[in-house]
């Protein structure tokens, strides 16, 4: 808008409060409270609109208050009076126009603070009510009462139906679509809506009851004075205006918390609470990803434009540091987001690296784990060629044998049947050998029966005793947690009768706070380290794929104690 | 005795079918998974069923669950399980369910024919048969405080015979003692180990199995 169009408004404005004001004061007919009542309101929205567009250039909200200001005057009796004495059609014109006072209205409530309608069904029906009022208005010209737009005309009192029906339809559609507007909205949106939604509760309860006043043909001194109270709706938006200035100093706040050092997980609450928005979530980038991520490296996906939500990209928009997602009420306190998100800048930033590198650890962790259970995959797989293969072949192969056997002893060559037993006690040998082979591979039965029993197999062949103890029970855990906690026991007790000299070992297996637990401990001579040796060292990968830790206690006294802790939900 | 024969080889099966018929058993029916199993076993209402512990379609366990649901649903039936590893979790886990007409052996056993055909015969006639295997597992199982260790050699050998599930009279024939010498073992054995003297054969295996398994 260029500063000619605007003087152009300013002085409109003025002129109107001039004229309105020459046309009560020069009719002397009039009562001094009539006076009042029919410039008050007017010049109020006038004047606080000026202000309020003088502070607020680009904000609407100014200029929807000067509309309704010039609105309301257009519509006072006396101007009209003094009008249609000079010109009839200027008289029809302001008839047509000055009922748009209660639209204009209508739309600053929807669209305040920011003085933009933010969603699209208000947006459709205040452009539909801009096009149906002056047409009610002209159904009441030509009907002969030009009087749809005076304020201290209640519509139901409108002498032609139609027009007033159309108003009166206009008037509650937009009161509800304001209460929807503040139900619906959270705690930002409410905050910023109450200057103008507080004001409005005795408003309407004021214009009910002069409406109802009105009805019973008694012109109470309520129904004369009731535009009056229009004037705290002006008052309302400067409050509100002024409290925006307020807020700067929260962002000053936020200012204060920052130099005092704010971790990255500080952040998003500090600035939610600078902006009065709980619901504020801040977004990093992810410039490997292409994505943006909350703390934790999990994506968001930033709401679409015009919804419930509202977006501001911080940094190069190609390549963003963060971006913030807040209620979109807060559209409208352009200025407090930005000043609060220059504040933040630095930190963001800081915070930013931060997720990438948790976002890469994750895609690391995942990779690991992924190739643990391809790892596993793959045992399971030789294991079972080997069952269904070689192993069950071999079985076959002996009862063959057998079958031989019986026919040599059945001919009496019993030098053949010598040899074939010979062969039957080789096979028996070769098929253990086989059989220990694939279980160390993968034990079944840890997918048949489950961690315990798969335990005690261990224990049972183990060259010295173990005492196996706690409370796992029958229970199942997910097919990796059991793998990694079998071969963490397993090699745990090769170790042990390898190396520590120790006369027992003790297993046990405990489930506490989400976590599988097991220890494993003998009482050798210790000596156990993680950094040497490749057994340890790759079950403590094993243990870090499924999320677990492992720990190594080994001493001379004590002899050597294998933990591992692993999140079973 | 009329037997069926369930496991996913066929030529295993066909080993397993001449084996059986050579014997004297009749084998009514061969099955390659556990359905066609279930089918056999309504239609041709055997005394005794083989059955290997993997069968399609995971080849995990599912002929371990068939044959618990058979002990439950056909009492009369007697199941043999056969696998390529023994594992004394499986054995309780089928012993524990009733201890009658129940075996679990090693796929090893056609190795001795004569071994395999009494183990057949002792399930089928409502007995049990505990893979040699499993009972020197547990019985070799290393204990912090050993009473096994207090029994001599012969009482060991008896202890396994009795925990694979042989009778008195088989027990005696094959250490060669008579039945009086063998009720003394047996006897002493109780005593040691501190057991109560639970029923003859094959009543006294889970007895036995639970103590090696649990001291």
């Amino acid at each position: 808008m260029t500063t000619l169009q605007r003087r152009a408004i300013q002085g409109g404005a003025l002129a109107a409060i001039a004229l309105a004001g020459v046309a009560e004061i020069s009719d002397p007919s009039r009562q001094w409270y009539a006076v009042l009542v029919g410039i008050v309101p007017g010049f109020s929205f006038i004047l606080a609109g000026l202000f309020a567009w003088s502070l607020r250039p680009r904000n609407r909200a100014g200029l929807l208050m000067i509309g309704v200001g010039v609105g309301l005057l257009a519509g006072d009796a006396a101007l009209r009076d003094r009008v249609g004495q000079v010109s009839t059609p200027v008289e029809l014109v302001l008839d047509i126009v000055s009922p748009l006072w209660a639209v204009m209205l209508i739309h600053l409530l929807l669209a305040f603070p920011g003085g933009r309608l933010v969603s699209r069904l208000d947006r459709d029906v205040v452009r539909s009510f801009y096009a149906v009022v002056p047409f009610a208005a002209l159904l009441a010209v030509v009907a002969g009462y030009p009087v749809l737009g005076q304020i201290s005309q209640p519509v139901f009192d409108i002498k032609v139906p139609a027009a007033g029906g159309i108003y009166a339809a206009c008037l509650v559609i937009g009161s509800v679509l304001v209460i929807r507007r503040w139900f619906l909205g959270g705690r930002a949106r409410r905050r910023s809506m109450s200057p103008v939604f507080w004001p409005m509760i005795p408003i309407t309860v004021f214009f009910l009851l002069s409406t109802a006043a009105v009805l019973r043909g008694s012109v109470t001194v309520l129904a004369t004075v009731f535009p009056l109270f229009l004037v705290a709706l002006p008052i309302g938006i400067l409050i509100g205006l002024l409290r925006s200035g307020l807020d700067m100093s929260s962002v000053g706040d936020l200012v204060v918390k920052l130099s005092g050092g704010l971790a990255p997980e500080q952040l998003q609450p500090a600035l939610a609470h600078a902006l009065h928005d709980p619901s504020l979530e801040v977004a990093y980038w992810l410039p490997e990803q292409e994505w943006f991520a909350d703390l934790e490296g999990k994506r968001i996906d930033l709401p679409a434009a015009d919804s419930e939500r509202a977006v501001s990209i911080l940094g190069d928009p190609s390549s963003p540091i963060a971006a913030l997602v807040y209620d979109s009420s807060l559209v409208e306190e352009e200025q407090l987001v930005d000043t609060a998100a220059a504040a933040v800048h630095m930190a963001l930033q800081n915070a930013g690296l931060q997720v990438q590198l948790r976002a890469q650890l994750e895609e690391v962790r995942q990779s690991r784990a992924r190739l643990v259970e391809a790892a596993d995959h793959e045992r399971q797989r030789v294991e079972r060629d080997l069952h269904d293969g070689a192993q069950q072949q071999l079985v076959t192969l002996l009862s063959s044998l057998q079958v031989t056997k019986k026919e040599a002893v059945k001919y009496s060559d019993l030098e053949t049947a010598k040899l074939v037993d010979a062969n039957i006690a080789e096979l028996k040998e070769a098929l253990h050998e086989l059989r220990e082979l694939a279980r160390g591979i993968h034990p079944t039965i840890l997918t048949q029966a489950g961690l315990v029993p798969a335990i005690r197999s261990l224990s049972e062949r183990c060259p010295i005793p173990v005492e196996i103890t706690g409370e796992l029970g029958d229970a199942r855990l997910a097919p990796p947690v059991e793998a990694a906690l079998y071969f963490v026991v397993s090699e745990a007790i090769t170790n042990a009768v390898r190396h520590s000299k120790g006369r027992s070992m003790c297993v046990s297996l405990r489930r506490r706070s989400g976590l599988a637990i097991i220890e494993v401990s003998d009482d050798g001579v210790g000596g156990a380290d993680l950094s040497i040796g490749s057994g340890l060292r790759g079950l403590t990968d094993r243990v870090a794929a499924v999320g677990g830790r492992l720990v190594v206690k080994s001493d001379k006294a004590r002899g050597t104690t294998i933990r591992a802790e692993v999140p079973c939900a | 005795m009329r037997v069926i024969v369930a496991d996913d080889s066929v030529l295993f099966r066909e080993g397993l079918v001449r084996l059986l018929s050579d014997a004297g058993f009749e084998v009514v029916g061969q099955a390659s998974n556990a359905d066609q199993l279930d089918g056999l076993i309504e239609s041709e209402n055997p005394s005794l069923v083989i059955v290997d512990v993997r069968m399609p379609p995971t080849q995990t366990d599912e002929g371990l669950v068939a044959a618990k649901r058979i002990r439950r649903q056909y009492p009369e039936v007697g199941v043999l399980m056969l696998s390529q590893y023994v594992e004394s979790h499986h054995a309780l886990d089928l012993l524990s369910q009733s201890p009658d007409r129940v075996g679990y052996l090693l796929k090893d056993r056609f190795a001795d024919v004569n071994e395999f055909i009494d183990a057949v015969h002792r399930v089928g006639r409502g007995g049990s048969a505990v893979d040699p295997l499993v009972v020197s597992q547990l019985l070799g199982r290393k204990r912090s405080r050993d009473l096994i260790e207090d029994l001599t050699g012969r009482e060991r050998s008896v202890l396994s015979l009795m925990a694979e599930g042989r009778s008195n009279d088989a027990i005696a024939w094959a250490l060669k003692i008579s039945p009086k010498t063998l009720e003394a073992h047996i006897g002493t054995i109780y005593s040691k180990l501190g057991l109560e003297p639970a029923g003859a054969d094959h009543r006294r295996v889970l007895a036995v199995l639970n103590y090696l398994r649990s001291s």
